[in-house]
């Protein structure tokens, strides 16, 4: 069982690959349609330039490169996983990435965990409240969340929460200054990750909440639930046992969709809460036109979002027994 | 300082009330002694990309750097040179050759002593090779002679009084000779990690975070800095780092972190105030471009009109909730005290009947108005600095139809912007904004100055305007020797360009900070918070 959970991750990974290659190539041409270039953002930044340091630069940056040497220097590298130098930055692009992942990371799991914890619970409870107080109430507070503009959630919990209680800070990742370690910098992170988790959980969360409840309200209506009722089992066990793991698979499929979407969310967030994270370095690069360090975001979110992909696909065959059926009888034909 | 400013002049002119109003005057601590300790944090925006501003004139990277170096001089509010790294300095009678005494048991952060070598390896090796600004600036100088450790004579191709005024870490920082010779300075990880001799010392950078600096204690003023530690925080957006001010998580905004009407908002808190002056040194203009070699501007006469057409008190108090002032032309009124500004003889556009003259001057060009009343349309490339200069560029498209002309708003990226305005030159009309400097040959003059002209570098006339008359009282103005006649050269630049209207000036901005009430003593030189801000303390 466990062997062929294994070879079909792997053959899942394999798959990718020419996705992810096929969106380096891709990606590698359409940056460079944007006009002007990182030489052009130096000077504009400098105020005034010579035409020697701007020639300097170009030479420095490799910009006075035919395109297509540029191009397969950059496939050799990238085959390699060098995903190259940032010359705005004086360092590689992977030392920069890597530096700011792991707020990234932290950032997106809690807040997928937040979204689809509480989506899934908020569902689930509104479909056993339908057409009851409770259960408008939550449909309700999920059509506001969902269209509510990230950016401004953020806003309105900073202002309550950070400057009107003055129970969280207004941003940061943790206290600059503050030499903290151990536990207390643990702490301090939590502290900091509180309002920017929430407010890119809410529109997720939203979406969760109103998918499970469909999704809840369908399968309660299913002849196995009329029969396991019938059988005399008790309701929650009906809900917990029989309904809950059946309803929880299109959440399942959304999540994984959702990550490369939270990727785009968490720019936002990340701006607006100072979050020094990779969505902030992807928008700060793409305004300075540090093209390098663009696709190496892109790359690094690519392999993410296919990695994720194979996760969930192999979260499914744990849920539901009949996905992993479904691929065994497929082989044998 | 305050002493300095105290000539005969104003002693005779200092009536009781005015006295009141100096010992009431925000800013003034007579009584209080500075304290030590503490860690200062300022939001600026955006990150820069490198902290050594020898070799970037980005103006955040300017931020950070003056704080790690020191410049061989500094200059009071009256922009005169006062001793920073020299001492004191002579200049030849031929205006040749400058001498600098340097001040001696100086040492660079990692220990090792600053020398004349030193000098004359970052003002001509480096500063003059590759800050943007420094073949221009510190062109005329041909050699550096270190006759001792101590002496440092710069020698100069023609006479050239300006470069006395560049000479602060801002504009000619002096960097170690000792980590810089024989690497390839740019790629010396000493950029983003920088040895100085200033009033605070490197010590971390978490990018897209904070650069963190500690007080230097080996600092050549005695007892000075102050704080123990300066931060600068990075945040993305705006809004937040207003909310940051307002909570104290961050004490000292800089100029364009905060939008105007959000820094009115929050000067009205009793935590946060605004720390007036600190940028006479920049005499920054904000300014529209035109384009001079492109119909309907090329006429002199439609630019004109434009220029009566606009109200700038309007500007200033709506756009720019008045952090700024009115422009006359284009050096800036800081430059009165020099004697170097002059409203005597320069074509005013802000008189009572503009608007009639706006029109008068089109029907006279050939625009007729009509049958829609309108005579034709300038495309607007607002400044891609935020939304002030959107509605800034909203606020002109009304005024000009007031007159006739239609305007088409285009707002683009950065990237963009730059490459199609200040390279490509396909553009009517832009908003932008200079730093004139401490003296209008080093910040003014690329603007008019027709060899400036080239599309290969962005923000250097871009205008095209090319008038010879002016071309040679710039050149005049680099190596006159007598202040007065200097003085005369750029009264009748000012008469000239406001005459041709090759830019509108609208307004000399105010780049004031917003601080914490307890940070004291912020702004104590003419380069405001981009100075050493060894003198600033924190009352906790």
């Amino acid at each position: 069982m466990w062997q062929a959970r294994l070879s079909y991750l792997l053959r899942r990974f394999a798959h990718g690959l020419p996705i992810v290659l096929a969106i380096v190539v891709v990606n590698f041409f359409l940056v460079r349609l944007a006009p002007g270039d990182a030489a052009t953002v130096l000077a504009g930044e400098a105020g005034a330039a010579t035409a020697q340091y701007m020639e300097q630069i170009r030479t420095q940056f490799g910009l006075d490169q035919p395109l297509y040497v540029q191009f397969l220097s950059y496939m050799k590298n990238i085959l390699v996983f060098d995903m190259g130098y940032s010359f705005r930055h004086g360092r590689t692009v992977a030392s920069l990435i890597f530096e700011r992942l792991w707020a990234t990371l932290l950032l997106m799991g809690t807040a997928m965990a937040i979204s689809t914890g509480l989506g899934v619970l908020l569902g689930a409870l509104a479909a056993r409240y339908d057409r009851k107080p409770l259960g408008f109430a939550i449909v309700l507070f999920a059509i506001v969340s969902y269209a509510t503009p990230l950016f401004w959630v953020g806003l309105m919990l900073i202002i309550v929460f950070a400057l009107n209680l003055g129970w969280f800070p207004t941003s940061g990742i943790a206290t600059i200054g503050a030499d903290t370690s151990g536990l207390g910098y643990v702490l301090d992170v939590a502290h900091h990750l509180v309002l920017p988790a929430l407010t890119l959980s809410f529109f997720y969360m939203a979406l969760y909440t109103r998918l499970m409840r469909a999704s809840m309200l369908e399968t309660l209506r299913m002849d196995f639930v009329t029969t396991a009722r019938a059988k005399g089992v008790a309701e929650g066990r009906v809900v917990r046992r029989h309904v809950l793991r059946n309803a929880i698979l299109p959440v399942l499929t959304m999540a994984g969709v959702q990550v490369s979407g939270m990727l785009g969310g968490s720019v936002i967030v990340e701006s607006v809460f100072g979050w020094p994270g990779l969505g902030l370095l992807a928008f700060e690069s793409l305004a300075a036109r540090d093209l390098n360090l663009l696709l190496g975001i892109f790359f690094l979110s690519s392999l993410l979002v296919v990695a994720t992909n194979a996760l969930i696909d192999l979260a499914y065959t744990l849920v539901d027994p009949r996905i992993e059926f479904a691929a065994r009888s497929k082989r044998n034909v | 300082m305050a002493l300095r400013t105290l000539t005969r002049r104003s002693w005779l002119g200092l009536t009781g009330a005015a006295a009141v109003a100096l010992l009431a005057a925000p800013g003034v601590h007579a009584t209080e002694t500075p304290r030590h300790g503490g860690t200062l944090i300022i939001t600026t925006t955006p990150e820069p990309s490198l902290i050594t501003n020898a070799l970037s004139s980005a103006p955040t990277t300017a931020e950070v750097a003056t704080k790690i170096f020191d410049g061989l001089l500094e200059y009071d509010m009256d922009l005169e040179p006062v001793p920073s790294l020299a001492t004191s300095w002579e200049v030849s009678d031929d205006g040749k050759a400058v001498t600098f005494h340097l001040r001696e048991g100086v040492r660079w952060h990692d220990g090792k002593p600053f020398t004349s070598a030193d000098v004359q390896f970052s003002l001509l090796r480096v500063v003059k090779e590759y800050h943007p600004r420094g073949p221009g600036n510190l062109g005329p100088i041909t050699a550096i002679d270190t006759p001792d450790e101590h002496t440092a004579v710069v020698r100069l191709a023609h006479p050239y009084p300006p470069m006395m005024r560049e000479l602060s870490s801002l504009e000619a920082p002096i960097v170690p000779r000792h980590v810089y010779e024989g690497t390839d300075y740019r790629n010396n990880p000493a950029v983003n990690e920088p040895v100085g001799t200033g009033p605070f010392r490197f010590v971390s950078w978490e990018k897209g975070n904070y650069i963190e600096l500690a007080r230097n204690e080996d600092y050549w003023r005695e007892g000075r800095p102050y704080l123990d530690k300066l931060i600068f925080r990075f945040i993305a957006d705006s809004a937040t780092r207003a909310a940051a001010i307002e909570s104290g998580e961050v004490h000292v905004a800089t100029f364009g972190t905060i939008n105007p009407v959000e820094m009115r908002r929050l000067e009205g808190l009793d935590n946060v105030e605004i720390a007036a002056g600190g940028y006479e040194a920049l005499a920054p203009m904000m300014l529209l471009e035109l384009n001079n070699k492109q119909p309907p501007l090329d006429d002199k006469r439609v630019r004109q009109a434009i220029a009566y057409a606009l109200d700038r008190e309007f500007i200033v108090d709506n756009i720019w909730y008045g952090f700024g002032k009115p422009a006359v032309g284009p050096i800036s009124s800081v430059h009165e005290g020099a004697g170097l500004y002059t409203e005597e003889g320069v074509r005013r556009y802000d008189v009572e009947d503009r608007i009639e003259r706006a029109n008068a001057l089109l029907d006279e060009a050939g625009h007729p108005r009509g049958s829609d009343g309108m005579r034709f349309t300038i495309i607007h490339d607002p400044a891609p600095f935020g939304e002030d200069w959107r509605r800034m560029g909203e606020y002109i498209k009304q005024a000009l139809k007031r007159v006739g002309i239609g305007v088409e708003i285009r707002n683009r990226d950065y990237p963009t912007y730059v490459r199609q305005v200040h390279n490509e030159y396909d553009f009517n009309m832009t908003s932008s904004w200079y730093v004139g400097m401490a003296d209008p040959t080093l910040g003014v003059q690329r603007q008019y100055w027709s060899k400036n002209i080239n599309a290969d570098v962005a923000f250097n006339n871009t205008a095209r305007y090319s008038n010879p008359e002016a071309d040679r009282l710039w050149e005049a103005a680099q190596v006159e020797m007598d202040p007065a006649k200097r003085a005369t050269l750029f009264h009748d630049l000012q008469r000239i360009l406001t005459e041709d209207s090759p830019n509108i000036w609208l307004m000399e901005m105010g780049l004031v900070a917003v601080q914490n009430s307890k940070v004291e003593d912020l702004i104590t030189s003419p380069l405001g918070v981009r100075g050493g801000l060894y003198d600033t303390w924190l009352d906790q």
